[in-house]
C-alpha cells in the first residue's frame, strides 16, 4: 500500500510525545482494495460499491505510522480506537499522518499512544483513531 | 452495499449478525502483503516460537475487520461514514483459530436529534478465549 520513499526510521524510544509524522499519501486503487478485501475475507460488497472498507484505511494510516519509526521486533497492538467520519470511494487518494500522544512504561513493557488522522483529496477528514502499541523492554 | 440503517429498524437488544472466520498463516501471510505490516512476530514462524507468545499470532487489525465486516453487515452505509470503536485486543489470535464475533444493542440515545446507536462487541476463538472486546457507537443521521 505505501507510495513513498521512506528515510531510515528512528526508535521509537529516540521520538518525543508529540513528534508529528509526515502525511503519507496512499491511492486506494481497486487492485489494492481487491488485495485487502481477500486478506480479510470480507464478504460486504465492497468492490461493486466502490467504496474502500473502513479498516483497510485504517490499516494503510497503521502502517504510514509504524513505518515512520522502529519498534523492537515482538511488539503488539494492544488497542485501537476508530471513528470513521466519510465514505471513502475506491480510486481517490488519502494521506495519513498522526502523532506520538503519550509514552509510558509498564513493567517489562513500553506503550506507545499514537494518535491517527487521514485525510481525503479535498483536504476533509475521513477517519481519525488512536492506537496502543506494547513493545518488549530491551 | 447495504444502505444507511434506519433507526425503525434498530432495537435495545438486538443480536447483530455473526462472522465466523478461519485463521491460517497463509491468511496472516496475505494479510502482511496487503497492509504492509510485517512485524516478524505475524509472518517469522522461527522469530515468533522464540517469543513469548510461543508461536506466530494474526495481527491486531485482521481481527477486527471481522468486528467491522460485523458492523458493516448490520448498519450499512451507516457504520462506514458515522461508526466509532474503541477495543482492546485481550489474547492473540493463532493460525487455525476459528474467530467468532458477536454484538448486541445495549442501548439507543438522542444526540442532537441524531440516534446514537451503543453496541458491545467481542471476537472469540473456538475455545471461547475472549481475542478482542470492546464497543462501538454508530450515528443513524
Amino acid at each position: 500500500m505505501k507510495e513513498r520513499e521512506q528515510s531510515s526510521p528512528l526508535s521509537f524510544k529516540q521520538l518525543p510525545v508529540g513528534f508529528e509524522f509526515p502525511p503519507t499519501s496512499y491511492q486506494l486503487s481497486e487492485p489494492v482494495i481487491a488485495k485487502y478485501l481477500e486478506a480479510v475475507g470480507e464478504e460486504s460488497d465492497f468492490l461493486t460499491s466502490g467504496i474502500v472498507p473502513p479498516l483497510a484505511i485504517a490499516a494503510c494510516a497503521m502502517t504510514a505510522l509504524s513505518q515512520s519509526f522502529t519498534v523492537p521486533p515482538g511488539s503488539i497492538h494492544a488497542s485501537q480506537e476508530l471513528e470513521f467520519l466519510k465514505v471513502v470511494l475506491i480510486g481517490v487518494s488519502i494521506s495519513c499522518g498522526g502523532k506520538i500522544a503519550q509514552k509510558m512504561e509498564r513493567g517489562s513493557l513500553n506503550l506507545v499512544i499514537l494518535e491517527i488522522n487521514v485525510t481525503g483529496q479535498a483536504g476533509e477528514k475521513v477517519m481519525t483513531g488512536k492506537a496502543t502499541i506494547a513493545a518488549p523492554n530491551q | 452495499m447495504k444502505e444507511k440503517a434506519k433507526p425503525s429498524d434498530i432495537h435495545q437488544g438486538d443480536i447483530l449478525p455473526t462472522v465466523v472466520k478461519q485463521i491460517s498463516q497463509q491468511k496472516i501471510n496475505l494479510y502482511a502483503d496487503a497492509s504492509g505490516d510485517y512485524n516478524p512476530i505475524h509472518i517469522d514462524e522461527d522469530f515468533a516460537a522464540k517469543t513469548p507468545l510461543g508461536g506466530t499470532i494474526a495481527h491486531g487489525m485482521l481481527i477486527l475487520a471481522y468486528a467491522s465486516e460485523m458492523m458493516t453487515r448490520a448498519f450499512g452505509q451507516s457504520w462506514l461514514e458515522g461508526g466509532k470503536l474503541s477495543v482492546r485486543f485481550k489474547a492473540p489470535a493463532r493460525p487455525q483459530d476459528t474467530i467468532t464475533t458477536s454484538g448486541k444493542v445495549d442501548s439507543i440515545e438522542e444526540k442532537d436529534g441524531i440516534p446514537h446507536v451503543n453496541c458491545s462487541l467481542e471476537c472469540r476463538n473456538q475455545n471461547g478465549d475472549v481475542v478482542i472486546s470492546g464497543g462501538a457507537v454508530v450515528k443513524l443521521q
